[in-house]
């Protein structure tokens, strides 16, 4: 890592803890639970003008020019803040796409409105996760087959079917192309690139929102008192919080791996790990979290769900557990019988 | 296998320095396995094994040279261990020396007492071994009891340590005592000093222990008036608690490296499945595919540590989240892998089932037994799993301290 990568981290980091701490706040949650609708055209603009929407845009298309590298502490925190936005998939994934064609007539408009914050975009990668994320939303579907061939959708050529989302603040659909699309190419370097990207950046967002149940339970059982001291001194609460702290720091160290070391061999590997790992101590998260926060957890009033939810919309975002899990041991034995076990 | 920082002169390109150790162990690395270093014929093979190493200037790689080590910083001494377990090179016999007891004398010894031990350490010469633990303080090591009285320039020590690992094979111990124990009666943590004790001295007494498995490993040690030199007091007298609990850092946080050993679990147990069959088996895939992430994630952790390391950060909060990690996954690979195997896992070392062209697989299944029980031990040694939660919940997490007993 060099120390100029390093330093532009903490940076982007800094703006972003400070952007979402201000807008992206409990209010803003509220508000969009409320308001039944997740994402924010407001909140999606103060994203583009603090130049986070165009960070993976070359400079030359209005964006910052940053690599995928700089983004883990980003992406932690968007899952940290549970953030409704498609940030992902627009920001990092619908830029990754349409900068791997920049010969299409219509590349450079595209990514300048996508810089702009005037243009959402679906991924939709039936091979990784039968859904599409804030598909109801995106002014483009673009749709990432496992070989690499990429097609552009507009709204009016799908039929986009809302989904009654476990998560509202991270709404899922079901599209269904009715015409035939724009194919922009085929590049199954951009497929690979695609899904690591989706897979790493989902971890990391895991890890962030797991990391948001450690604290406010750490906070919640400080507060708690019950039998004249807080609950957070009986051994049986510190003992589950341990345990998921630890597979919660452990899932951090793996998603900021698995993005931050996106240009050294094995990436693709490295995000099966974390997201993995991620989705698992996510879900022991979401159950301890839920389970020491006792009857007020389980209100709609208190904040909690938000992150119970978003965990469990994540850790089945593109490849469970058990998915990743499986393919990472197939692989493995794959591999081995392919070599001389001698 | 982190203990001190780089010092100067050590400036070979890591990929070089791969090359080299990958030579130098394809050319010492003995072909035949080692007998296991349970039995006093395998303990001196592993003896030999460390003198080969420390003759080749890689007893101990990140060790600063004056002390006998390289020099070599963290990406180099990761590299040395991943090479180590790449040749499937010998278990390493003298951790308490190495791990535990060089970094402290670098830490809190006097140069005398540097002079006088290290070097042994390093070629394996002297074995040390940890006297921590008692019968009535083991995760409540403060109430230990074992007393040095100070008798002109010697201590007299009387009193039983206990679970001590390579207590069998030791020359040497290093012991907590307590050097004042009217000091105790203050604060329980205080005039306790930490002693280096020759375990051939007059009075000391070594019982090996049989471990759960049947094979040797650990012993009781039993000190009555025996007469050490106050010389032998490591760091300040009466501030043995704070010079043992910098040896538990060194022992639960990093071991720098350590994940390529765990890589060769996985890779045995890929064996396992493939063997009983289970290769199309979506349960056994499971069970290999977690396992697999999470020594994956080990490694992970490994180079993030190294880098907050390089970085000049605090490893302090890490080690008991490092510890409390480790130690359940290496369960996991075990108990998975006993698991896996069905009816034949309650079978020790039986290798019939496994293919005779696959010899990695099975010279790991006749280890895996007794792998497995060492699993068990090390959620034990080190600080319990469970005092690993207290600390983890209490001073990384910030938790309320449970009230004591009044």
């Amino acid at each position: 890592m060099t120390a100029t990568l390093d330093m532009d981290r903490r940076q982007l980091e800094e703006v972003t803890a400070d952007l979402l701490g201000h807008y992206s706040g409990l209010d803003h949650l509220r508000a969009r639970l409320d308001a039944g609708e997740a994402h924010s055209p407001q909140l999606w603009k103060r994203f583009a003008e603090t130049g986070l929407v165009s960070a993976l845009v070359e400079e030359e298309r209005g964006g910052a020019g940053l690599t995928p590298q700089h983004l883990p502490g980003v992406l932690h925190a968007m899952g940290y803040h549970a953030v409704p936005e498609p940030f992902l998939e627009t920001a990092v994934l619908g830029a990754t796409v349409l900068g791997a064609f920049p010969d299409h007539p219509e590349s450079s408009a595209r990514l300048e409105a996508l810089a702009e914050g005037e243009l959402i975009v679906g991924i939709r990668s039936s091979h990784l996760d039968p859904y599409v994320a804030f598909g109801a939303n995106a002014d483009l579907v673009l749709d990432v087959t496992s070989e690499g061939r990429v097609t552009v959708y507009r709204p009016e050529e799908l039929d986009i079917e809302e989904l009654n989302a476990v998560d509202p603040l991270r709404p899922v659909t079901r599209v269904t192309p009715r015409g035939s699309g724009e194919v922009l190419g085929t590049s199954s370097e951009t497929a690979t690139l695609v899904s690591t990207l989706a897979v790493a950046g989902a971890a990391c967002q895991l890890a962030g929102a797991a990391r948001r149940l450690v604290d406010l339970t750490v906070e919640y059982v400080n507060v708690r008192h019950q039998f004249g001291r807080p609950v957070g001194s009986f051994q049986a609460v510190k003992h589950k919080i341990a345990d998921v702290a630890v597979g919660v720091d452990m899932a951090e160290a793996a998603a900021a791996s698995a993005l931050g070391d996106l240009d050294q061999e094995g990436a693709a590997r490295r995000a099966a790990v974390a997201k993995a790992y991620a989705g698992q101590a996510a879900d022991h998260a979401n159950v301890e979290a839920l389970q020491l926060h006792g009857g007020t957890g389980f209100t709609w009033e208190y904040h909690l769900h938000f992150w119970l939810k978003r965990v469990m919309s994540l850790s089945a975002a593109y490849g469970t557990t058990t998915t990743h899990r499986r393919a990472l041991a197939q692989s493995l034995l794959t591999h081995m019988s392919k070599e001389d076990r001698g | 296998m982190m203990t001190t920082k780089t010092t100067e002169g050590f400036d070979t390109p890591v990929e070089e320095f791969r090359a080299e150790v990958r030579q130098w162990l394809s050319e010492n690395v003995p072909a035949e396995r080692l007998r296991p270093w349970t039995t006093k014929e395998g303990f001196d093979q592993h003896r030999r094994w460390e003198r080969t190493l420390f003759q080749g200037g890689y007893a101990a790689v990140d060790w600063p040279v004056e002390y006998g080590g390289r020099g070599a910083g963290l990406r180099h001494t990761i590299t040395f261990a991943e090479e180590y377990y790449r040749a499937r090179a010998p278990e390493r016999v003298n951790m308490g020396g190495l791990y535990l007891l060089g970094p402290v004398l670098m830490q809190y010894g006097t140069e005398e007492q540097r002079r006088r031990w290290i070097p042994d350490l390093l070629s394996c010469s002297t074995i040390w071994c940890q006297g921590f633990s008692e019968p009535g303080a083991g995760s409540d090591l403060g109430s230990l009891r074992t007393r040095a009285d100070r008798d002109g320039d010697h201590y007299v020590v009387n009193g039983q340590k206990i679970w001590t690992s390579m207590g069998g094979f030791a020359d040497w111990i290093f012991a907590l005592v307590r050097t004042d124990p009217e000091a105790a009666k203050k604060r329980k943590h205080a005039g306790i000093s930490f002693l280096c004790i020759d375990l051939r001295s007059p009075g000391v007494e070594v019982r090996p222990l049989t471990m759960v498995d049947g094979t040797q490993g650990f012993a009781e040690v039993f000190f009555t008036d025996v007469r050490v030199p106050v010389e032998n007091v490591v760091g300040e007298v009466g501030q043995g608690w704070q010079v043992a609990m910098s040896t538990l850092g060194f022992e639960r946080g990093a071991v720098f490296g350590d994940h390529a050993k765990f890589s060769n679990d996985v890779a045995a147990l890929a064996g396992l499945v493939h063997h009983r069959g289970f290769a199309d088996d979506t349960l056994a895939l499971d069970e290999l595919g977690r396992v697999l992430v999470s020594t994956e994630v080990y490694r992970a952790n490994v180079y993030r540590l190294a880098a907050l390391a390089e970085a000049g950060g605090d490893l302090d909060r890490t080690a008991s989240i490092n510890k409390l990690y480790w130690t359940e996954m290496q369960h996991d690979i075990f108990a998975t892998g006993l698991r896996l195997m069905a009816e034949e896992g309650a079978i020790v070392g039986d290798t019939s089932a496994i293919d005779e062209n696959d010899p990695l697989t099975a010279r790991a299944w006749q280890e895996w037994h007794h792998r497995y029980w060492y699993s068990r031990g090390a959620m034990i040694f080190g600080g319990t799993s469970e005092i690993q939660r207290n600390i983890i919940s209490e001073r990384v997490l910030g938790l309320p301290k449970e009230p004591r007993p009044s």
